[in-house]
């Protein structure tokens, strides 16, 4: 008889064999299904001319649970640096700047568009959703979301269900989001349209003591609410081919301004900023220079549709996107995607991406001194004509471990356009858009456990 | 603008009524079931770039929720 | 008793394949299946239902009549028995030397002492002792196809009949057809072909340590066999210890430390089912065995989980 420790698969598959009256079927395949799914990605995204530099990190876990339910929860930390336009027009001779802080001035060299270099901060953002099927055809979609930067406070809560049709060749969604987003601007909320204070604060110091409004009307915090509703239809057509339209409406109420942002104030015939008297006491802006205002409500619709075709393995993704806004800001988005298998477990993916816009009614270059005041205006080149390139390529892997390794390379380029009749005297000989270059470098890593 | 979103609307619903003629069988669902094929394939890579283009243009949003959430500059 | 009480099955769509299911053998069961329309789902169903019932009447010991009572009635009788009868009875005189007298098919009578029903009610020492003349296969004898043991002695193929079920009905439903099935009796299951327009047949093994019904894996099973011994509610509690319902049939006693459950993945169902309950009986080494067999397991002792691939 056998040793206790010999192993008898061998004698039980003869005697299974045996019993069975057949020889044994294939070999077993069997794999436990990792229960979290982690996707994380470290990017690098930077702007030239000392602009905007992020430095992000983000941590995406999947659990699988029986039956096709997932928790998903994500976490992004950001940290950024670098300098923002401020929304001032270059000038002849060089400006001054206060900080938002209110402590500080800044001076920008002649010739340069005028960029605000205080702007450091991190977020933090989370994100958590849980998914399941309702019955047979119907799948539920809970999430809620979060975010903190020093000045800037994001709470959210999303649903979203969809339902099967057609041997679940079509499904049908709707989708609802809710988000209140909370301001405290360092230095607090500027009122909308007044001139640029002076530095007579005296330090960097943001702590704002007790809140409400202080003495020259300012208040220290202020919110805005955002519904989104989305109606999304996905059908697949072939074995090759799937499709998806949506359409989302979108309602943001409350404090839509940005604290930071400001206009020139300039002459009527040369265009020129205004200059100011200096204070004899606090150092203070070199010219006049006004808060901005935006309205306070704004509606989007957008159309978005995406097409997915695979040839023979070689993957192409096309997407286009119309949105259009009570703003007058209407944008189309053009993207692609080739996604190229190279060898059995690698992939090139190169990506190209277009984008235009049209500028909101209130954007604005300038306000002209003496001209009366427009209830609306913002000189944030975000709000401007614009189109903005990308061109990138992704290289994906399958490591010796079985995971999923990806870097991925991206320039973007934004080319402002500010129409002349929008220019006045000598703005009209100068680069007054802060065209935009900026490189994304990422690398993903995906990884069951 | 609201003509634009009538537009939309029409569209969506004529692709619709074509939906019920489209389709595979269960069976067919091989190459549709690959990642690639999957219409997020990378939802990290989808949401970075939804956050950058949101701070960085007017338009957000559209594949899904509006997405932002920052103060972004 | 009313045998073939409540024997239908039904068919349902789930997303992108079908679900059959009836009961056999106590036991809720399913044929899952790649079938493109009812129709062809509930023949497949039919098919794995009726071999699955065939072989509950065949060999349970609770069914009057069968060749089982037959055996278990002759009172020192010498029984002659069909093939199919004799090829398992084979089968478990194998096991029973390939396992070193810890798998013994005659060990039923035990149950008369023991009862696992989560209670205190542990049997004293003389009333186990009571039982074990009648435990005990060296005391049988089988010279295929006859077998002769004394009177008070009963088989029981309760622990291979399920595992064969499903082997037999995953034959059957492999010549039936190309389309891969999922034949689940009561957890020990066989998928019989690899799938066609998913990657795998997905899984779950529940964890006795959660009250909640929480996987404490998920498999992907593209084909094989998966069967799992062990029962969290079957059990007996006095003081602290806790008495598995694995008997040893040398002592009469429940194995000490015997992990809660083991599922074994192999590729028959009767391998699998076999390792999983050898392992069982190997109480604190039941780890040890497993991986001396080189198979895939996943071992429950609770709070732990140990796992090899």
């Amino acid at each position: 008889m056998a040793n206790d420790k010999t192993p008898i698969v061998a004698a039980l598959a003869a005697a299974t064999c045996a019993l069975l009256g057949s020889s044994l079927p294939d070999p077993v395949q069997a794999q436990e299904e990792p229960k979290w799914d982690f996707n994380t990605a470290l990017l690098y995204y930077g702007e030239d001319n000392d602009r905007v530099q992020d430095l992000s990190l983000n941590i995406l876990a999947r659990r699988n649970f029986v039956d096709d339910r997932f928790l998903t929860a994500g976490l992004t930390v950001d940290a950024l640096t670098g300098a923002s336009p401020n929304g001032a027009l270059p000038q002849s001779v060089a400006q001054t700047f206060t900080q938002p802080s209110g402590g500080r001035t800044y001076t920008i060299s002649p010739e340069e568009i005028p960029t605000d270099d205080t702007f450091r901060d991190s977020r933090v953002a989370v994100n958590v959703n849980w998914q399941q099927p309702l019955g047979r055809l119907y799948q539920l979609n809970v999430g809620a979301s979060a975010s903190a930067e020093y000045d800037y406070v994001h709470t959210g809560l999303n649903a979203r269900i969809s339902r099967d049709f057609n041997q679940k060749n079509t499904t049908l969604s709707a989708g609802l989001a809710l988000a209140r987003d909370t301001l405290d601007p360092v230095g607090g909320v500027p009122l909308a349209l007044t001139p640029m204070r002076l530095a007579d604060r005296g330090d960097d110091d943001d702590d704002e003591g007790g809140g409400g409004m202080s003495a020259n009307g300012w208040s220290s915090k202020e919110s805005k609410d955002v519904l989104d509703v989305v109606f999304g239809l996905t059908q697949v057509v072939s074995r090759n081919f799937l499709f998806q339209a949506n359409y989302s409406f979108s309602d943001a109420s409350g404090y839509l301004n940005d604290p930071y942002k400001i206009l020139s104030v300039v002459d009527g015939v040369t265009g020129d900023a205004v200059p100011l008297v200096p204070d004899p006491v606090f150092d203070g802006p070199s010219h006049l220079y006004l808060y901005e205002h935006r309205p306070d409500e704004r509606v989007k619709h957008s159309l978005y549709l995406q097409g997915k075709y695979n040839m023979a393995g070689k993957v192409l993704d096309l997407s286009y996107r119309y949105m259009s806004d009570d703003w007058e800001i209407d944008s189309h988005t053009l993207e692609a995607r080739y996604r190229w298998p190279v060898g059995r477990s690698s992939y090139l993916e190169p990506h190209l991406r277009y984008y235009t816009q049209t500028e909101a009614s209130f954007y604005t270059p300038s306000i002209v001194d003496g001209a009366p005041l427009p209830g609306y205006a913002s000189a944030d080149y975000r709000l401007g004509n614009f189109d903005a390139f990308t061109v990138g390529l992704k290289y994906g892997w399958t490591t010796n471990s079985g995971n999923d390794a990806s870097v991925r390379l991206e320039l973007y380029q934004q080319l402002g356009d500010i129409p002349s009749q929008q220019l006045i005297g000598n703005q009209l000989g100068r680069d007054n858009y802060p065209d935009l270059n900026a490189i994304i470098l990422q690398f993903g890593y995906r990884f069951g456990l | 603008m609201s003509k634009s979103v009538v537009v939309s609307l029409v569209c969506a619903l004529m692709i619709c009524g074509g939906c019920a003629s489209m389709g595979v069988e269960p069976w067919e669902r091989d190459v549709l079931a690959r990642d690639e094929m999957q219409l997020t394939t990378d939802p990290v890579e989808a949401a970075l770039d939804d956050h950058i283009y949101f701070s960085k243009e007017a338009s957000s949003g559209g594949r899904g929720f509006g997405g932002g959430g920052c103060g972004c500059n | 008793m009313s045998a073939t009480r409540g024997r239908h099955v039904e068919v349902t769509q789930a997303s992108g394949y079908w679900v059959g299911r009836f009961a056999a053998m106590a036991s809720p069961c399913e044929v899952l299946c790649e079938a493109p329309n009812r129709a062809q789902a509930l023949a497949l169903t039919k098919i794995a239902a009726a071999e699955a019932w065939r072989i509950e009447d065949r060999f349970s010991r609770y069914r009057a009549g069968n060749v089982i009572d037959r055996i278990n009635t002759a009172a020192g009788a010498a029984v002659s028995v069909d093939a199919e009868t004799a090829q398992l009875i084979d089968f478990s005189r194998t096991l029973y030397e390939l396992s070193h007298g810890k798998f013994d098919v005659t060990s039923g009578v035990l149950r008369r002492v023991w009862v696992f029903d989560g209670s205190d009610n542990i049997p004293d020492a003389a009333a186990v002792q009571s039982v074990m003349p009648y435990v005990g296969w060296q005391r049988v004898s089988w010279q295929s196809p006859t077998l002769q043991m004394p009177a008070g002695m009963q088989i029981d193929l309760g622990g291979i009949g399920k595992e064969y079920a499903v082997d037999r009905a995953a034959e059957l439903l492999r010549q039936a057809s190309d389309l891969s099935c999922l034949v689940n009796l009561g957890g020990d299951l066989v998928v019989t072909r690899q799938p066609r327009f998913r990657d795998c047949w997905s899984v779950g093994i529940e964890s006795t340590a959660a009250q909640v019904s929480l996987p404490a894996s998920l498999l992907k099973l593209k084909v094989g066999a998966l069967a799992t011994s062990g029962d969290a509610r079957r059990y007996l509690l006095k003081g602290k210890r806790r008495y598995s319902h694995i008997l040893d049939p040398k002592t009469g006693w429940p194995v000490p430390n015997a992990p809660r459950s083991v599922t074994v993945a192999a590729d028959t169902c009767t391998q699998a089912g076999m390792l999983s309950t050898l392992a069982m009986l190997e109480g604190d080494a039941a780890e040890a065995f497993l991986a001396a067999q080189g198979v895939q397991y996943w071992c429950d002792r609770g709070s732990e989980f140990v796992l090899d691939v």
